[in-house]
């Protein structure tokens, strides 16, 4: 056999080879995660409930509603909007997991774009997840992508046009929070957002959280950005946190910056929008290695140094910014936003139980409150 | 020593073992290397990174290889030759002219796509007959193609290095046509007669009329599939309410196709062979970047170089900014752009964002005149037919240097053009 068939044929063994190994690792990220909700949870909807554009895709995601036995308002919290920023999703987890509500209807979405848990971002280097201990012993949660699976949504425009004519880079037409309001004629993304907006117009949802984390050297970081409709109980939320001895910057919507929840869901909808961002070394551009260590313990040489010389919007020291202080500050701000939302709206408010304080989470870890 | 300083001497030695001492390809060589960071960090044979990085680079290739399909397209097609015909005999009086409006046809692609790739694989092999039947040599017309392509990325409507930056700090992309266009057209008038203009002083236009006259003239018809390219880039831009956006891949083959028809040459085999041919090193090069980008980020030697980079004082921050950029572009202008331009926009944060990410974009698209992966440098040496593109390298020195100092010019006196220009 002539010399370069050999080749030929030896190059595409290994080729196969190659594609079955890495391929087979690809597809177990779409495997489901468990979540064992707690016995407050009164109904387990889907997305494609609220739009039918979403039934049987991989953008329909699971929906848990938790309803008090007297009536009162009503708050959605977004998790996973961005799978790379593990604390908003590893927080509505062990919301669903905890969450026990008296007075009106608390709706969770752990995985927002479920689409995004299925890949991580190339030339990253992010773990396909992380470990937890904890009380019924190790558990594995997913570490995704900012954007939507190019499997489930591919080829990207050289530029992303929003509806509202923005001009963004093109990768960002799979951004769920570039989305907004969302087109339900769209990609797959633009209806994951429709889908939301429409839960929120169907079930009139008051309040709505979505929860990210930022790089540490971004400056909207550890803040909530808030529609100006809902300064009011975003400023009570500071305040409320401040008297806690936690540091959280208020930040308006900017008006010109679309697709955003914050910005569009407030414009859109009659809901209160907020947006909670915390810091997270995984997911910036100065980090050190990316490993699981990183993303629980979130400790990392190199972030210290570039605090050092004053890069970073948050301090940075040895101790860095664990997944469980970052899942304690969105637990509190959800808990004081609630609270807030109650001072305004007497005689509508939420009562919720069964949701951790910030020491609590802090001492015990994040672990303790994970079945 | 520092564990990642460690891993980036032992990538980088790989590599120039790889590729100087044993003779591999760069591309490699670069699997090499990037296979020796997974290694001496302790990841392993860890196959997912390696193809996992390369993915990052599949849009990129795609454009690359319907491009250059579409270049052998109207090259058989005779597009080419007849655009050249038409061009000299009707502006032969006026070579400056010529040599202007050549620079402007190769920019616009890149104004429309973002993609220097595609402005150098599109007009730029159009002009570049025209250019070295003037007298033009083929490095200076090389040189001349890849400086307006990446102008021409970096002009507006779309300048996507910007958008990947102001998405780094939510910025909206508004009111940066202006000061690209402040940046984009003087560089590109300099860049042009400098390397151009002493050529087409002693112009024979006696010669150039005999020459023209032995040209072999096809059919307007051949004009069609450059007439659909353009079309299908500008409308789904123009109208995106009513027209879907196609991709530049789609764009290029549709554009093909429309060759085929018009052309002599129906070899589809023939063609997408010579076309894959050309472009193969280039993929090969992508594909083994992509792999080092991503170990380099697993193993936090990409951290450790930006930090190390923005770390330096004040006084300093300009000339690293000068020269990491282009340096880091080598591995992509578009990464360059994300990794680094982002970190230095908040580094100049006191000064005016519209400004400075305008001009950081100028400086990060010089990366596509840097090895190993220099995309619209290699390209350009491709469509004047030159194997090697050291020479285009050389060639662009000045420019590039005047690309950087007008960006940090820009960049120092950010509020006052800001003044002028906002």
């Amino acid at each position: 056999m002539e010399k370069s068939k050999i080749s030929a044929i030896v190059l595409t063994i290994i080729i196969i080879s190659v594609i079955i190994t890495t391929g087979s690792e690809f597809k177990s990220m779409q495997e489901e995660i468990a979540i064992y909700p707690s016995d407050g949870l009164t109904e387990k909807k889907q997305l494609s409930d609220y739009f039918e554009g979403l039934k049987d895709t991989p953008g329909d995601t699971e929906v848990y509603v938790f309803e008090g036995e007297e009536e009162g308002g009503s708050t959605l919290i977004l998790g996973g909007t961005h799978p790379n920023e593990p604390a908003s999703n590893l927080t509505t987890i062990m919301l669903v997991e905890n969450l026990q509500v008296d007075k009106g209807r608390v709706f969770v979405i752990t995985e927002s774009n479920k689409s995004a848990f299925t890949h991580n971002d190339p030339q990253e280097g992010s773990p396909h997840g992380y470990h937890i201990e904890t009380n019924s012993g190790e558990r594995y949660f997913k570490y995704g992508s900012r954007a939507t699976n190019p499997i489930h949504q591919w080829p990207d425009p050289d530029v992303y046009i929003h509806s509202s004519g923005q001009k963004l880079s093109g990768s960002e037409t799979r951004n769920l929070n570039r989305a907004y309001p969302g087109r339900k004629d769209g990609t797959l993304t633009e209806k994951i957002a429709f889908g939301i907006t429409n839960l929120i117009n169907e079930e009139k949802i008051d309040v709505t959280i979505d929860l990210h984390e930022a790089s540490p050297e971004y400056p909207v970081i550890n803040a909530l950005v808030t529609h100006e409709k809902s300064s009011d109980i975003a400023s009570m939320t500071i305040i409320e946190l401040q008297f806690q001895g936690i540091q959280m910057s208020l930040e308006a919507s900017p008006k010109n910056l679309h697709g955003l929840s914050h910005r569009e869901l407030g414009d859109f909808t009659d809901t209160y929008a907020m947006l909670m961002e915390t810091a997270n070394p995984s997911q910036g551009r100065l980090r050190g290695a990316t490993t699981e260590k990183l993303i629980v313990e979130g400790k990392d040489k190199i972030y210290e140094k570039a605090g050092e010389a004053g890069f970073l919007f948050v301090e940075f020291d040895e101790n860095g910014h664990p997944i469980s202080e970052r899942v304690a500050r969105h637990t509190t701000g959800i808990n004081e936003m609630i609270n807030s939302f109650n001072m305004f709206n007497m005689g509508n408010e939420i009562i919720v139980k069964g949701i951790p304080d910030y020491e609590d989470i802090l001492k015990n870890g994040i672990g303790s409150y994970l079945q | 020593m520092e564990k990642e300083l460690l891993y980036f001497i032992v990538m980088v030695g790989v590599f120039f073992i790889g590729c100087f001492g044993l003779k591999w390809q760069v591309s490699i060589s670069m699997f090499a290397a990037a296979l020796s960071g997974l290694l001496i960090s302790g990841n392993g044979f860890n196959l997912r990174h390696l193809v996992e990085g390369a993915f990052g680079y599949i849009d990129t290739i795609l454009i690359i290889g319907s491009a250059m399909i579409f270049m052998k397209a109207i090259q058989h097609a005779g597009t080419l030759e007849t655009f050249k015909y038409y061009v000299i005999k009707k502006f032969i009086n006026s070579p400056r002219i010529i040599l202007l409006a050549m620079t402007f046809i190769v920019m616009f692609p890149g104004m429309i796509t973002g993609s220097a790739t595609a402005a150098v694989l599109s007009t730029g092999g159009l002009i570049a007959p025209v250019l070295i039947t003037m007298g033009i040599p083929m490095v200076e017309t090389a040189t001349i193609i890849a400086m307006a392509g990446m102008l021409g990325m970096l002009a507006p409507p779309v300048n996507v290095p910007v958008m990947i930056i102001g998405g780094g700090v939510d910025m909206p992309y508004s009111g940066f046509g202006l000061p690209l266009l402040v940046l984009a057209v003087p560089l590109a008038i300099f860049s042009s007669l400098y390397l151009g203009n002493r050529f087409l002083k002693n112009v024979n236009k006696e010669e150039l009329k005999k020459e023209l006259e032995k040209m072999k003239i096809h059919d307007i018809k051949v004009f069609i599939p450059i007439l659909v390219l353009v079309t299908l880039m500008i409308s789904t831009k123009a109208f995106p309410k009513h027209i879907p956006d196609l991709g530049l891949p789609l764009i290029f083959i549709l554009s093909s196709i429309t060759a085929l028809f018009v052309g002599k040459e129906k070899n589809v085999h023939r063609i997408i062979k010579e076309a894959l041919r050309d472009a193969l090193p280039v993929l090969g090069i992508l594909v083994g970047v992509g792999m080092f980008i991503q170990v380099m980020t697993l193993t936090g030697v990409r951290g450790y170089i930006v930090v190390q980079s923005l770390s330096l004082p004040v006084i300093f921050r300009y000339m690293v900014l000068a020269v990491s950029l282009p340096l880091f572009g080598a591995i992509s202008s578009y990464g360059a752009a994300s990794v680094l331009g982002v970190p230095f926009l908040l580094a100049f944060i006191s000064k005016n964002q519209i400004i400075t990410a305008s001009a950081i974009s100028l400086i990060a698209s010089l990366g596509d005149m840097m090895p190993p992966t220099a995309l619209a440098g290699i390209f350009a040496a491709k469509v004047v037919g030159l194997d090697n593109y050291k020479e285009v390298l050389k060639k662009s020195f000045v420019p590039a240097m005047a690309f950087v100092l007008y960006g940090i010019i820009f960049i120092y006196f950010a509020d006052t053009f800001a003044s002028i220009l906002l």
